[in-house]
This record gives structure tokens, sequence and C-alpha cells, in this order.
């Protein structure tokens, strides 16, 4: 799964991208097209985002649970 | 002289009253007699221990006789003095004088009481130690046998934070260029804390307020006690098996200063070093400064700065995906109109070579006018010659072409004049 982070990150790799020189018109749209897509996604997190709490316990064979926390 | 190491006699444990509020009858057992002591048959064979020469006691019954009247006169004490003659031994145990202006006292600290001591005491201190007065009977001494110490001035948790300030510097723990960078974005959030304590408290109510995209993953852990430095270490090294969290918070809310102190133990920094993720510190309040928080990558004032450091709210998140949406569109734009721009460049200079072309092909076009133009028969006519023509189109350029009374025509410079042989040929031979 991409995460928020990623996506930013290719967000401000595609708008580097754009700003160099000598850059074909069917990259520049490739790009920008690939760059909505992204915009959307990264919207739609934005949108979901939820605070969420929880307790990491270990267990007896040294693996890890979340358990949702009450309150 | 009491007898020493007298037994305290057994007694019958009263009956209790049974679930009907009835005491049963119990019949009192009748204990035997304790054996007779060496004491009590020494005592009839030659009188009282040391009364005389002949009862003289032993050198280790006199110290063991003062140790069990010592030890059984005292109980545990809080003293006032200064320390001197300080000397940690090799075995681990710590000695040293408690004094004042005119009388001393030898001290020990063992080994296994050192724990909950910050720092070994320096000579010149003034303390208040914590302890039992016993006689150590192989030297016939009165020994000071101390589980606490607090020096004045909290001196000892001074020294102490200097000495592991000094050790995590010697390690280079404390260096900037160990500083790693947050995360921006960070998904999962460990936080090593009390579950039920205030920095909890604080950091869900910020992430909560903010509705930023994170997930808080409670690590639970002691923040003071004597349990504390292992418990927050075993919460961290927690993290790091567990491997899900991509930052850490560690700290506490406000509290006194011994509170705090678990933050500043030398295994708690080297833990919060040893950390895999970038780690927030945030203990106590702004003005409580830990090692943990020098250790640290990032030292939030309390816990709730941690929380905000940490995390963007949703409005950020947008502007932020706002602002880089426009930078693409504008950057999109500049490159289209960038394009749009070398096309009707391109278009014009075809244009104009187009046109250079043709002018070109026209002045050639002229020239080669011009040369045919010389070339022409009708310039020949224009300077005042004639040419005759059968009527089939042909040159008559010959006495033998022309016959007698046939027509012909003669073209001249404007046009055609019809002709007729009138007479004989007359030839040039």
């Amino acid at each position: 799964m991409t995460t928020f982070e990623q996506r930013l990150a290719r967000l401000e790799e595609i708008a580097a991208e754009l700003d160099g020189e000598q850059l074909e018109l069917s990259r520049a749209l490739e790009l920008f097209e690939e760059g909505i897509e992204n915009l959307r996604a990264a919207s739609e997190d934005v949108a979901r985002a939820e605070a969420r709490v929880q307790r990491l316990v270990e267990r007896a064979d040294g693996s890890f649970d979340l358990d949702e926390s009450n309150d | 002289m009491t007898t020493p190491r007298r037994r305290t006699p057994r007694r019958v444990a009263a009956a209790e009253p049974d679930l009907f509020g009835t005491t049963p009858v119990v019949e009192p057992i009748a204990l035997p007699e304790p054996p007779r002591s060496y004491i009590s048959e020494f005592i009839e064979h030659v009188g009282y221990p040391g009364e005389s020469a002949r009862s003289a006691v032993t050198v280790s019954m006199l110290t063991e006789t003062a140790r069990d009247v010592i030890e059984g006169a005292f109980v545990p004490i809080w003293v006032r003095g200064e320390i001197s003659d300080f000397k940690a031994h090799r075995n681990g145990h710590w000695y040293f004088c408690l004094r004042d202006r005119t009388a001393q006292v030898r001290c020990v600290v063992w080994n296994r009481d050192q724990f909950r001591i910050p720092a070994a005491p320096d000579n010149g201190m003034q303390v208040a130690a914590f302890g039992r007065l016993t006689v150590y009977a192989s030297r016939g001494e009165m020994q000071f046998t101390i589980a606490r110490i607090e020096a004045d001035g909290d001196g000892l948790r001074r020294k102490a934070l200097e000495i592991t300030r000094a050790r995590l510097e010697a390690d280079g723990l404390l260096a900037l260029e160990r500083k790693r960078p947050l995360p921006r974005f960070p998904r999962v959030i460990a936080v090593v804390t009390s579950p039920d304590g205030a920095a909890l408290h604080d950091i869900k109510a910020v992430i909560r307020r903010r509705a930023a995209n994170v997930r808080l993953v409670v690590v639970a852990a002691a923040v003071q006690g004597n349990s504390a430095p292992e418990e927050l270490c075993f919460a961290l090294d927690q993290v790091n098996r567990w491997g899900g969290a991509d930052l850490v918070i560690i700290g506490r809310g406000g509290g006194a200063h011994e509170d705090l102190w678990a933050f500043n133990d030398e295994r708690v920094a080297r833990a919060v070093a040893a950390c895999r993720v970038p780690t927030i510190s945030a203990v106590g309040h702004e003005i409580d400064i830990s090692i943990c928080d020098l250790v640290a990558d990032y030292r939030a004032p309390t816990p709730s700065a941690a929380a905000e450091t940490a995390t963007h709210s949703r409005q950020e998140l947008q502007r932020e995906l706002a602002k880089l949406s426009s930078h693409i569109a504008a950057s999109t734009r500049a490159v289209v109109r960038s394009s749009a721009d070398r096309l009707r460049h391109l278009a014009r200079d075809v244009a104009a070579a187009s046109n250079e072309h043709v002018a070109s092909r026209r002045t050639q076009l002229e020239t080669i006018a011009g040369r045919l133009h010389a070339l022409s028969p009708l310039a020949t006519l224009a300077r005042g010659y004639a040419v005759a023509r059968g009527e089939d189109g042909t040159t008559l350029d010959s006495i033998a072409a022309f016959r007698d009374r046939m027509p012909f025509e003669l073209v001249v410079r404007d046009g055609v004049v019809p002709a007729k042989v009138s007479g004989p040929r007359r030839g040039s031979k």
C-alpha cells in the first residue's frame, strides 16, 4: 500500500521533474496525469484521517498484538 | 549482665472465635522447657561470665554480645554527617567515615544496596544517611551499615547526572550529528509511557483534536519508582523488536524532581539511543531537562508539544496538497505553453523558408525568361526581319521551297501578311 508520505514524496518528485529543463510535452502530460492521480488518492487519505489508539501487547512467544484502546 | 541470645518463649496462639461467635475451648499445650544453654551451665560451674578472671569471656563472646545489644537497641535511623576517607573497595562495597566535629563512625554500603544511591558520595559531602548500627565482630568495630544517602543540595543526583552525561558524551551519544530528522508524516507512533499517566492523556487529546492521520501505539512502562528504568528500557526494546512504529515518543507528565529521575538513568538513555526509529523525548515540564532529552533526536518541552511536533492537522495536510496541486498544474501549463511557443516559432520558420524558396525560384524564372527572350525569333523580327512560312506553317528558307504562284505568308514584327510568288525565282548561284 502506498502511504500518504510516499504519495507526497512522489508528488514532490513530479513537481520537481515538471520544473526541469527541456521536458517533452508528452512526458509532462504523463507526469501531470500521475500527479492528479496521486493528489486524488492523497486527498482521500486526508479525508479519511482518524486518530487511533492501540496498545502493544507482547505474547509469550515473543510475537506482538495490538489491542484497541477503549477510551 | 543479661543472658545473651535469650530465646523468646513461644506463645500459644489465642483461639479465634469461630463463625458462630463462640470461642472454642482449647487446652493450653504444655511446652517443654528450652534446653539448658551452655551459658547456664557456665554460670552454674564458674559463676557469671566476666565476673572474675576465672569466668573471663572470650573476645568473640564480648563482640557478639555487643553486637546483639547494639543491634537490638537501634532501629534503622537517619544520621547526618560529613563523608571522609571514602573508599570504593575492589569487592564492590563502599567504605567511609561519617563524622562531625567531635565524633566519627565507620560506614559501609554493600554492593547490593548501592542501586538506591544515585552516585558514590565524595569526601567532604554533607549527607544524611539511613542505616543500621552494627558491630563488625571480627574487628571489634562499630559499623553503620547504610542503605540510602541523601546529600545536601541534591549533590548526589547532580553528581550522577554529570557522570552519566560524561559517559554518554564519551560514547558520542550526545553528538548533534547523531540526531535523525523526524518523519514528516508518521503513520504509527509508539508512545512509551505510563498507560494511565497525564502524558498519554495529553498526547491523545492533541492527535484527536488535529484529526491527525496517525495510529498511536501505547507501550506501557512505569515512569517512576525503582522499576521504572528497567521498564522503560524493556518497552523501548519491545518497540525495536516489534518494528511497526516509525516514530517513538518517550516521556511523562510533570512531577517532583525524584519522580522524573528514571529519565536520567544511563540505561534508559542508551536504550533511547539504540532506538531504530527517530525519538522524541518529552519529560515533565518545559524547565525539566533530562538525560533522555539529550539523547533523543528531538526534545519536546511537554508531551503535548511532542504530539504537536510529530503530527500535522488535517488542515495542514490539505494545505500541503493544495500547494502541490497548484505547483504541478502551473508547471504543466508552463510546459504546454512553451511547447506551443515552439510550435508557433517552427511554423513561422517554415513559412519564412518556403517564401524564400518561392522568391528564389521566381528570380531564377525571370533570368531564364530573359535568356529565352534573347534567343526568340520574335526579337529578330522586332529588328525588321520577316519570316516566310508555308501554308502548313513550315519556314520557307530557300528558293527550292517556293513554286510558281504558290501562296505563303510573311511573318513580321506585329503580324502576318498573306503573299504569293509572282515571278521566276532567282538564286544566288
